[in-house]
Order: structure tokens, then sequence, then C-alpha cells
């Protein structure tokens, strides 16, 4: 049995709250990067606080809760980077399962 | 440094393990191009089909755990530290299906060893973590473990075994049922032991791990061998009335709690 018959046999109804909780999931752990010996979340606040920083090198706290000094330009290129990559493939899955019923 | 997986699995009267195994390794080498070594017992081996691991390494099966009137294979997991081939080794359970190449990522992030700490269920957002008991730690769960071959993680496997040996002795302090050997919670106190009763956080893979859990199955979108997309059905009880829901999910790992969803699952995708 295909699973649109199963689906429609069953009368199913596509939950939005839980395919929600799933893109978070999902996406939340992409955002994550092991880079310059710590590691990171490429978050608003992370990518904010590099930005707005304006040396070449800079303490952190990392996810650990241990401070690490990076290099700012690299970091901040990199978790940019994912963040872009991630938001917009977490957007075009949301917008996919948007329009199920 | 060499990379590689290791599965435990030894057939039970119900469940042929041998099968789940065979079906996740595929998956292993597919997404985490990774070659799987299998720890399993002769009786089990006549499950083969065909598929070569990189390694079989059968071991005396240890029956002595019994779970719905019939023995449960799942004691030994300490072992994987010695059996393991490789220098850095994942660690699976036969039901986690392997979908993406997230778990690669634990090899980037980790010292020397790593496990989850936080579990999510599909269709259940709002459940709480579990723990050994009301009085207790929070359970870290064994599904998925990444070790490299260090001393520290050589403890941690010698404290598994210790805590195995001793199980009934624990569950009376952390009070929780002895009856029934679990390895995540042999693997909570293992590591909380080593770690000087407490937890690393550099211990802990930092995203969750997801179950396919209770009123809920999951269907293989199409029955091709390495299919990345499923649909997660879930039976919503409301006003003693079923209302069924669903989800579609793609690209994600998940582990398949009931064992009769899953050799369903492996029998189409």
């Amino acid at each position: 049995m295909d699973i649109n018959t199963l689906l429609a046999d069953a009368k199913a109804r596509f939950s939005h709250n839980s395919a929600k909780h799933y893109l978070r999931e999902k996406y939340s752990s992409k955002l994550i990067l092991a880079d310059q010996g710590g590691l990171w979340k490429a978050d608003k606040e992370t990518i904010s606080l590099l930005n707005s920083l304006d040396t070449e090198k800079v303490v952190l706290m990392d996810t650990f809760d241990n401070p690490v000094e990076v290099d700012r330009v690299e970091l901040l290129s990199k978790l940019s980077t994912i963040y872009s990559e991630t938001m917009k493939a977490w957007l075009k899955e949301a917008q996919e399962l948007e329009g199920k019923r | 440094m060499t990379r590689g997986a290791i599965l435990f699995a030894f057939n039970s009267l119900k469940y042929d393990y041998y099968a789940m195994a065979e079906h996740t390794a595929k998956r292993i080498n597919h997404f985490l191009n990774m070659p799987v070594t299998l720890v399993t017992d002769e009786e089990s081996l006549a499950s083969d089909s065909g598929y070569k691991f990189d390694k079989v390494i059968t071991v005396k099966a240890d029956k002595d755990n019994i779970r719905d009137g019939m023995p449960w294979i799942n004691k030994g997991r300490y072992q994987a530290y010695e059996l393991s081939p490789y220098d850095e080794t994942l660690l699976l359970d036969v039901d986690y299906v392997v979908n993406s190449d997230r778990l690669l990522k634990c090899f980037d992030l980790y010292e020397d060893f790593c496990c989850h700490d936080n579990t999510a269920f599909y269709m259940h957002p709002k459940v709480s973590q579990e723990l050994l008991s009301s009085y207790s730690y929070k359970t870290l769960w064994a599904t998925a473990v990444v070790f490299k071959k260090t001393e520290r993680a050589k403890q941690i496997f010698e404290c598994l075994k210790m805590v195995q040996e001793n199980y009934a002795h624990y569950a009376n302090i952390h009070q929780f049922i002895s009856n029934v050997y679990r390895n995540d919670y042999a693997l909570t106190l293992a590591l909380r032991i080593v770690n000087g009763h407490t937890v690393l956080p550099g211990d802990i893979i930092p995203w969750n791990l997801l179950h396919v859990g209770k009123n809920t199955s999951v269907y293989a979108n199409t029955d091709d061998e390495f299919n990345t997309e499923y649909t997660v059905l879930f039976d919503n009880w409301q006003k003693g009335k079923i209302r069924k829901e669903y989800i579609t999910i793609k690209d994600t790992d998940f582990h398949v709690m009931n064992k009769d969803i899953y050799v369903e699952l492996i029998k189409h995708g």
C-alpha cells in the first residue's frame, strides 16, 4: 500500500504543530559548528556579537562554557554561512509542509 | 586514524536482530561512509543474508536479562571498547535509522566520548526527559555513542561493566526497577562515576535524540533501499476516540522504540 492510500484510508490529518517541532529539531542541530577549538551555534546572538566587535582576535564562551580565543572574521564568516544556508533550507521545507492537509 | 561503527545484535525468540543490524549497517555504509563491525553470537549468525560486515565478532550471549517473559540480550555492551577494531567508533543500537550524515558531526566536536542526554519524540513535543527515578539523574542514552580509544573512554566502559555486574545495587540506590537491565541507565551511572558524579558538557551530543515512540508508527515513503523520506503516523486519543495525525520527515535520523514497527519498516525501506 502506498503512503497516500494509507493516509487516505486512515483519514489522517497533517499535524502542523508536530511538523513545526520536527523542523526545529532537525535544523537547530545543523546550526552547530566545531571550529577553532570550540563548539559554536550559528544563532543570531553569536553572529551579532561577532559583528559588533572590531578586533582581529576575540575571546568567546563556547557552548560548553569554555572561553576560547578565536579569529573573529573567520568564525563570523563560517557562522553566517551556516546560518544563512540552514535558515533557507528550513524555510523551504516549512513551506513544503505548509501546503499539506 | 581509523573510524568505523560497531553494532551488537543477538536474536531473541521474537526478533531477528541480525537482520536489523544488516539494515542499519547498509545505511551506515551509505550515509556515513563507514565500515561496520558486528558483535553477535553463533546462533544469530544463522540469519546471515549475505551482507558483508567489515568484521564479525562472535561472543557468548548473556541471556540473563528477561523482558516480556523472554531473554532480551542487551548486556555486554561494555565490550565495545575492547572489541572495536577502530581508533574512533560509533556504537549504535540496531533500531536507530541512519537517515543523514548528521552523526559524522560528533567526530568533529567530541573529545573522546559522547552520547545523548536529551530526547524528543515525534508527535509528542511536550514529553519530559526521562529520569532514572523521581529523585535521581536524568537518563543518558546509549542508543548512539561515539568514543575514541583513550584511557578515559576505557574507564567509562570498564565502569559500565562494573555497573552491569552490580545493577541491583545501583537500582536500589537510585530507586529504579532492576528486573530489566537497561544500557541507558548503566551508561548514565558509569559516565557520572567516571566524571566525579557529574556530567561534562563535552560528553553530550548537542542535539536531541529523536524517538518514534508510543502510539506512533513510521512508514518509508518509497521502496528504495536508501529511502530518506518517511511518514510518521500518530494515534491521537481524544475522549475515547482516535484521531490519526501524520507528518512527513526527511534526511533526519530517528530511533524506533517499538521493535514490531521497526521490523515492518526494514521490510519496506
